[in-house]
């Protein structure tokens, strides 16, 4: 018998037998698998990115993307109209995290990151066609098989829309509007060539506080908290917390991560050695800034709510913030980071936690308003 | 062989209870001393019933007839199965409200008066100070010898239990609710006590001490409670701006400081309490440092954070002040 009537035979069996279907079907299952290996174990594939993609396969890849996007992104939009603090901080972190990939008005995609594939978009062409939920969920988890990385902290949602509110704006900046929303009143400007070719060409300023928390000036935006005068030790200790993970913010591990330690001292010392910008305290209704002192001062027995003047006043510990003067807006947004149980695996964290998950939303608001409406002195303003 | 090292063993670890400090069978007090009357007359008649039924068992396997008869008869069961339990307990169940009439008493004029309330896992104590001014302790309680105090027994959170074997009978703290006993000692001593409703993770770890001591004593430590002593040499003043500086005082209070916390156990006098922790760790400067940095490693469930961002000097520093309050 030869051997192709003797296949004959074995498949015309193999057919005739109960379970043929699901015999075939597995057979075929294997055979997709041991010749995909086969496939590529062989090494004929090219996974060079020179290479590009098949325009099947970019089209393939681009249309589960944008349904898988379109399937997981939260309802949620921003607010309307233009949150000036919301889009200062976005721009802040856009500059640090994201220019690099994406460019920006003024900053051209590094050669490097434009050679991936797929290439990181121009996001100026690309936002308009997102609702901001699904921009909220692309900037938070990241695109996988894109290279697009996930927010480095998934439990700050506040800091996640700050940069969405900043993309929404982004198609209609020039150079000088983004750089004024990123670099603030920094102005990257080397004297002379020795000083550029020993440093570098340092017009980003990636790395440069003074470009959110402001330098001469105060912060860029009210979601930014004021370090002029705070403790060193306080400083030293929020930028070893950021940089280990041990706090939780995308915003500020990014920016504290490749902090020498000598960098974190002279940083912390300039800042604490920084006069207090004249910023004029803000207004709230008296009735709100009353049960605000009151638990400032007092704390919140029935609740295990400790007076927080007791580590947050001018006397305490250096190791401890000063609350005074701080934005109404910085303090909540952060009172709702304890309240959500965040934070609490640093050492001071381990102090705070406990506390700030105690606090109401209206106790949080109360006391933000109330240290907003005090100056360092202590002198309340109204 | 083997019964009789058991035997021997049993009896002596029944006496060492009542050699101990919290045991019902060595009553330093009225209420206590009723409590141990009742439960020895209970276990002297249960020992002398056993025997008798004991022997009525030797009888019935390897009796004369005559006994065995009379013993399986209607009218033997009737008189001890039925009759003799049922008069016993009901003479029993009389004496005990009959003795027990003092303890759950009518309102009365104390002549002192203890709040005592529980919380997880600590006592608040607080006594009517000298000039009507409350005065705030925690875990130790100090009483005068041979006077009756009324308890005013409280909760902060969950059901707690009051309970001080030598000096009495025990009674729960509910919360919403103000439960009254009184306690008197007849002697000098320190008399232990312990939560006897479980409350939480460091239930077994909430006792406290009642120290009785002689009136004159008595007065002179509450009349002291408003004048704390000044922070004397360096360390201790130290320690005394570091406790305030640190932010303890926001939880603690201690007298005649800024420190008014009332959230956590008043500290006027931790220099004078035998023990830390409501009556677990023996009170000493290097259980304080050891306690300030991680208080859930001495008290699990401890509602203090702890204080990691002190150095160990510091920490020694604010130990030694409060060891020097007393």
């Amino acid at each position: 018998m030869s051997p192709l009537a003797r296949a004959r035979r074995i498949a015309a069996w193999v057919l005739a037998t109960r379970g043929q279907l699901a015999l075939t079907a597995a057979a075929t299952i294997v055979a997709v698998v041991v010749v995909g290996l086969l496939f590529a174990w062989s090494g004929v594939y090219n996974i060079a990115a020179s290479r590009g993609h098949l325009a099947i396969t970019d089209w393939i890849l681009r249309f589960g993307m944008e349904n898988s996007v379109k399937a997981h992104a939260p309802d949620e939009a921003l607010p309307e109209g233009q949150d000036e603090d919301r889009v200062r901080l976005g721009a802040g972190h856009y500059h640090a995290g994201c220019a690099y990939c994406h460019g920006a008005p003024g900053t051209p995609v590094s050669p490097v990151a434009a050679k991936m594939l797929p290439p990181p978009p121009n996001l100026k062409d690309k936002v308009g066609g997102w609702k901001d939920g699904e921009l909220f969920w692309i900037v938070k988890h990241g695109l996988k098989y894109a290279g697009m990385p996930a927010f480095p902290s998934l439990e700050r949602d506040d800091e996640i829309w700050a940069v969405v509110a900043f993309l929404r704006l982004l198609p209609q900046l020039d150079r000088a509007a983004y750089r004024e929303l990123a670099l603030g009143e920094v102005e990257p400007e080397r004297a002379s060539g020795a000083e550029i070719a020993e440093s570098g060409d340092d017009q980003d300023a990636i790395g440069a506080c003074a470009r959110c928390h402001g330098n001469g000036e105060g912060p860029t935006s009210r979601l930014v908290p004021l370090l002029h005068g705070q403790p060193a030790a306080m400083i030293e200790n929020a930028l070893r917390d950021y940089a280990a993970g041990l706090r939780d913010s995308g915003i500020m591990q990014t920016a504290a991560t490749d902090l020498t330690d000598g960098a974190i001292r002279k940083l912390a010392a300039h800042y604490a050695g920084l006069p207090r910008p004249e910023i004029e305290p803000e207004r709230a209704d008296p009735e709100t800034l009353a049960r605000g002192e009151k638990l400032a001062r007092e704390g919140d027995r029935s609740r295990g709510v400790p007076a927080c003047l007791s580590c947050h006043d001018e006397q305490a510990i250096p190791t401890f913030p000063r609350l005074a003067g701080q934005s109404s807006r910085y303090t909540e947004g952060q009172l709702a980071a304890w309240r959500a149980g965040l934070n609490g695996r640093s050492p001071t964290g381990r102090i705070m936690a406990p506390i700030g998950r105690r606090l109401t939303a209206e106790q949080a608001r109360d006391l933000a308003a109330y240290f907003a409406s005090v100056t360092p002195a202590g002198q309340p303003r109204r | 062989m083997k019964v009789l090292r058991a035997l021997v063993l049993g009896t002596g670890l029944l006496m060492l209870t009542a050699c101990q400090r919290q045991s019902a069978l060595a009553p330093a007090g009225e209420e206590a001393a009723r409590v141990a009357l009742l439960s020895w007359i209970l276990f002297a008649g249960a020992a002398v019933i056993f025997a008798v039924v004991l022997v009525a068992l030797g009888f019935a396997i390897a009796g004369p007839e005559r006994i065995r008869r009379w013993l399986r008869a209607e009218a033997a069961i009737r008189l001890w199965g039925i009759a003799f339990p049922a008069v016993t307990l009901a003479v029993l169940l009389g004496y005990g409200l009959w003795l027990m009439r003092e303890t759950v008493a009518n309102p009365r004029q104390p002549e002192m008066r203890v709040e005592v309330t529980g919380e997880q896992f600590w006592w608040r104590v607080t006594y009517d100070g000298p000039a009507g001014k409350p005065v705030a302790e925690a875990n130790e309680i100090r009483i005068p010898v041979g006077v009756e105090v009324e308890f005013v027994l409280r909760s902060a959170d969950v059901i707690h239990s009051f309970w001080v074997p030598s000096l009495g009978g025990k009674l729960d703290m509910i919360p919403g609710r103000t439960n009254r006993m009184w306690l008197k000692a007849e002697r000098p001593g320190i008399y232990r006590g312990q939560c006897a409703e479980y409350c939480g993770t460091a239930h077994a770890q909430m006792a406290l001490e009642i120290v009785a001591m002689p009136q004159p004593e008595f007065d002179a430590w509450l009349a002291a409670a408003d004048s704390p002593p000044a922070p004397a040499g360096e360390a201790v003043e130290r320690g005394a701006a570091l406790f305030l500086a640190s932010g303890c005082g926001a939880c603690h209070a201690v007298r005649g400081t800024p420190a008014a916390g009332a959230i956590g156990p008043d500290l006027s006098r931790m220099g004078g309490r035998r023990f830390l922790a409501a009556a677990t760790v023996p009170n000493t400067t290097e259980n304080l440092a050891r306690f300030i940095v991680e208080p859930a490693a001495l008290k699990p469930g401890s509602l203090m954070p702890p204080f990691a961002i002190l150095s160990g000097e510091e920490r020694q520093a604010i130990a030694n002040y409060l060891a020097s309050l007393k």
